[in-house]
């Protein structure tokens, strides 16, 4: 008989230690995996296994500065249908199909699709969402979810701007101010099974949705509307392209109002708002134009209305004194160009006080020379038209001016009375705020405060103010001066009894000169020596008379007339001048 | 040395003998612990295609019991006799693995297993106790073969036929087998040289195969690369379920890998599913078993009163070490991924009948060991 022999054993022996060493390895691996990769295998497996229904956070709201809420949001619901748990069919695509209007073929598809989640329709009114709810139909899931409504449709929409899908900013305040508007989303983790179904009896981790703050606004619902109208109302009567009014605090920089009609409904923001194109050509680029806030994305020549700066700078400089004399034979000789006064046949003598009432080419292109173009940059620059505003609205533009070592005494002259160069409307709020207040450079803006859910002030926003930047003394002449454009030159259609207005007109030709387009413009505040209401209007290409002191300061005057009342300055004794 | 009541004559039947008891009481444990974990992973899949969550536990169950009275009857059947029969079931295993082939060449898909009824017989499965009885019997009886290389190879080249009819449709079946030769023949080997010469040709040829055939290159990169390969997504779950498991693991029963994202779950990866409820604990138990088991069967081969009972069980612990080792080798990506069940535990009735058939070997070689005190 063959014998197991000693040495069979031994190898058998061998066999084993062998077999044991590679079981060894394999217990390594195992310690390996399930202890020192145990977490990362682990996260992975949850992060497979994991299913996250998200909770929607309310975004915040927007009121204006009386508390009037401008942008809410309205409860809505979506409805979906899980397949695996419903119980009874026909039930439920009869009734999802009675109550959302549906057709029933399209939700039997859906509900006899075998998937985890289908779903059958998003943006459901509460109500009916709550109907369907009180059905208690097995396998039919409710979310809410919010979608954001403003009550006033069109009002201030270039300011405003809308949200997306998401609830995200896309343009104007909302996307300015997203990170504080928008809430932070919660959810319900659980786990499910390789086809998405939750596990019963699962570990359910649930996280809060975070509401976003809400924002209170400078803007002012009422002025906002009248300006508005005031603005359409304009744009009718001379068939302009587009016409916007900013209303201002000059003190503080607080934006009242900011109209740039035509608006577009903010409940609708991809329907076109003009009919010059039809609905099946509108682009996105057309789009994106409707969404543009001209007051501060676009840039424009300010004309006359530039001429405050002018004279803020000749006064700064000491170069000039309101009764210097001057003389406008039509004309002026700059260089070999012979620059025309808008009076062609000429203002003759006058003073200064009488230049800036009459709004004379030539009286400024003779103080810009006196001010020179070094010291005219140094102004502007004090009066922060080299830099952004700092508005709170995304994509402002920039001023576009000649390099400095460029200006020559051509560019000089027709800069005196604001040409050749191109800054926004805000730019020039700015400017003139800081030219009327005593010289604090104001951010304008229209954030105010940052409230919570139940509207404590959380925070209050604070903007750069930089004061000094011009002397008191210019400023208080330059008040004086801009009061007699009004009372007695060629801003008296802006004239209201009973109240102290100051302010210029512009005429600007657009460019191409030889186009005969014009901006008609009007930059007034009030009271004149002190003032809290500053308003510009532009008229961009009106027909018939473009005149700013014809067609623009009107509408101001019209504006005050409502909104000074409205904002309680009283009316003064105007004592009847000279 | 106490020498047990033993039968010496070439009867088929034992009566009376030694009863190896831990061999009994190990193997019982773990097939009755394989029927849990049978359950738990595979009661998910059976709800989800219609059946009752017992579905597949109660199918094992039966094969258990099946497999169990094969062990007994096996254990009674004097090993011996076999000696006589080997040759034969050689050609058997043979036959059944080449109608299989040329059946399932002939309906063009892999067919591995022969239809009776609503069990499916893998003969693939059956060929392994076969190759072990084959292979101890010609060592014993050509044992002078073993010295010369053309004897070795006259030795093995039934179970080459066999292993090359395996491989054509299952390489980790003909790798198993494979290495039951090689085992055998190594403990059989009065000398290594030979033995040496030929492996190295039988890894080379393996290795050969391995980079001509197109889809067991797409394994080495799903082992390599298991969270980018597109093959890898077996692996990469079977790494999250075991990586979840931590320490304790998720507790019996809550596995969640198991629910629809780990493939062949109750199958091939049914170590992952032990992982991820029983942790590392729950593994190194498991393991404990097999290496107690396989201990056992040392012993047992030890006190063999005979080569051939010695090289049987020599076959039979290659067996169950090699399929233990490359499914956790599997499960953990340590090597390429390969079909390999694992012993006892995993879902399937050939492999779990034949197994417990291989452990009635076993006990049978048992009987009639010279114990030593």
């Amino acid at each position: 008989m063959n014998v197991f022999t000693h040495h069979n054993k031994l190898r058998l022996l061998q066999i084993f230690v062998i077999a044991m060493l590679l079981v060894s390895i394999m217990i390594g691996r195992l310690f390996y995996i399930m202890v020192f990769k145990s977490k990362y295998y682990g996260d992975k497996a949850v992060a497979l296994q994991e299913r996250e229904r998200s909770i929607k956070a309310p975004r915040g709201l927007i009121y204006d500065r009386n508390g009037v809420i401008i942008a809410g949001n309205k409860a809505v619901c979506s409805i979906s249908v899980i397949h695996s748990q419903i119980t009874d069919e026909e039930a439920v695509i009869s009734e999802l199909s009675k109550r959302l209007d549906m057709d029933e073929s399209v939700i039997r598809k859906k509900v006899e699709k075998v998937s985890s989640r289908e779903k059958i329709k998003s943006n459901v009114d509460k109500e009916i969402a709550d109907e369907i709810r009180d059905l208690d139909l097995d396998g039919v899931m409710i979310d809410d979810d919010y979608k954001r409504y403003y009550p006033y449709s069109e009002l201030a929409s270039k300011v405003i701007g809308f949200t997306g899908a998401d609830n995200q900013g896309i343009v104007g305040i909302e996307v300015f101010y997203d990170d504080v508007l928008m809430g932070t989303n919660g959810s319900i983790n659980t786990l499910t099974d390789a086809k998405g179904i939750e596990i019963p009896g699962a570990a359910e981790e649930r996280v809060e949705p975070v509401p976003g703050d809400n924002l209170v606004l400078t803007l002012d619902v009422n002025i906002q509307m009248y300006i508005e109208q005031a603005a359409m109302k304009v744009m009718q009567e001379k068939n302009a392209n587009r016409v916007c009014i900013i209303v201002m605090n000059p003190q503080n920089g607080e934006i009242y109002g900011m109209a740039d009609v035509p608006e577009y409904n903010l409940n609708d923001p991809f329907t076109y708002n003009r009919d010059d194109i039809d609905e099946a050509d509108v682009t996105q680029d057309d789009l994106n134009n409707m969404w543009r806030n001209f007051c501060i994305n676009d840039t424009y020549e300010p004309g006359s209305t530039f001429k405050i700066v002018t004279a803020t700078s000749a006064f700064e400089e000491g170069v000039v004194s309101i009764d210097d004399t001057f003389y406008c034979p039509g004309y002026k000789l700059v260089g070999d160009r012979r620059i025309k006064c808008h009076k062609t046949v000429g203002h003759g003598a006058e003073t200064f006080k009488q230049g800036i009432m009459n709004s004379c080419n030539p009286v400024f292109m003779e103080v810009g020379a006196r001010v020179g173009a070094e010291n005219f940059y140094k102004n502007m620059e004090k009066l922060g038209l080299f830099e952004k505003t700092g508005v709170d609205l995304p994509g402002e533009a920039g001023s576009i001016f000649h390099k400095l070592e460029n200006v020559g005494e051509v560019e000089l002259a027709t800069m005196s009375f604001g040409q050749s160069f191109q800054i926004t409307p805000l730019q020039l709020m700015r400017a003139v705020s800081a030219v009327i207040n005593g010289g604090t450079l104001v951010t304008p803006h229209f954030g105010k405060y940052i409230t919570d859910d139940n509207n404590n002030i959380i925070s209050e926003l604070k903007y750069n103010t930089k004061s000094g930047v011009i002397d008191t003394e210019t400023s208080e002449t330059m008040k004086y001066l801009l009061e007699a454009v009004i009372s007695e030159g060629t801003g008296k259609n802006a004239y209201l009894e009973g109240y102290s207005i100051g302010g210029k007109t512009a005429t600007s030709e657009k460019l191409p000169r030889s186009s005969n387009k014009y901006i008609s413009s009007f930059i007034g505040f009030s009271p004149a020596q002190n003032p809290t209401v500053l308003t510009l209007i532009l008229i961009d290409e009106p027909e018939g008379i473009y005149y700013g002191g014809t067609i623009a300061a009107p509408v101001v005057g019209d504006i005050y007339s409502n909104i000074l009342p409205y904002l309680g300055i009283e009316k003064e004794e105007v004592e009847d001048s000279e | 040395m106490e020498k047990v009541k033993r039968t010496t004559k070439n009867s088929f039947w034992i009566k009376g003998g030694y009863t190896d008891f831990q061999t009994i009481f190990l193997t019982f444990v773990i097939v009755l612990f394989g029927l849990m974990m049978v359950y738990s992973s595979s009661s998910y899949r059976a709800i989800t295609s219609g059946y009752p969550g017992t579905y597949f536990m109660m199918r094992q169950g039966v094969f258990a019991v099946i497999g169990f009275v094969a062990m007994y009857t096996v254990s009674r059947i004097n090993y011996r006799y076999l000696t006589n029969l080997s040759v034969i079931l050689m050609y058997l295993a043979i036959a059944l693995l080449a109608y299989v082939l040329v059946l399932g060449r002939a309906s063009h898909g892999a067919t591995r297993w022969i239809q009776i009824g609503s069990f499916q017989l893998q003969p693939s499965e059956i060929a392994k106790p076969i190759i072990i009885i084959y292979m101890a019997d010609a060592c014993v009886k050509k044992s002078k073969y073993l010295n010369t290389m053309v004897g070795i190879l006259k030795i093995i080249a039934l179970p080459v036929v066999c292993i090359g009819l395996i491989a054509a449709e299952n390489l980790s079946t003909a790798i198993v087998c494979f290495a039951i030769v090689v085992a055998i023949l190594f403990v059989a080997s009065p000398k290594l040289f030979n033995l040496i010469v030929l492996g190295i040709i039988g890894v080379g040829a393996a290795a050969l195969l391995v980079v001509t055939v197109g889809y067991r290159g797409d394994r080495f990169e799903a082992w390599r690369h298991p969270e980018t390969s597109e093959k890898g997504f077996q692996t990469l779950q079977s790494l999250y379920a075991i990586g979840s498991g931590g320490f304790f693991g998720r507790g019996p029963g809550n596995s969640i890998q198991k629910l629809g994202f780990l493939p062949e779950s109750h199958n091939d990866m049914i170590f992952s599913v032990v992982c991820e409820e029983l942790g590392l604990f729950g593994a190194l138990v498991v393991i404990g078993l097999f290496v107690m088991l396989i201990f056992r069967f040392k012993f047992v081969a030890d006190g063999s009163i005979d080569s051939f009972g010695g090289f049987i069980i020599t076959g039979v612990i290659t067996h169950i070490a090699v399929q233990l080792i490359v499914n956790i080798g599997v499960v953990t990506n340590t090597i390429p991924p390969t079909g390999v069940t694992l012993p006892f535990i995993s879902y399937g009735g050939t492999s779990l009948i034949f197994m417990l058939a291989e452990v009635g070997l076993v006990l049978s070689v048992s009987r009639q060991m010279s114990l030593t005190e």
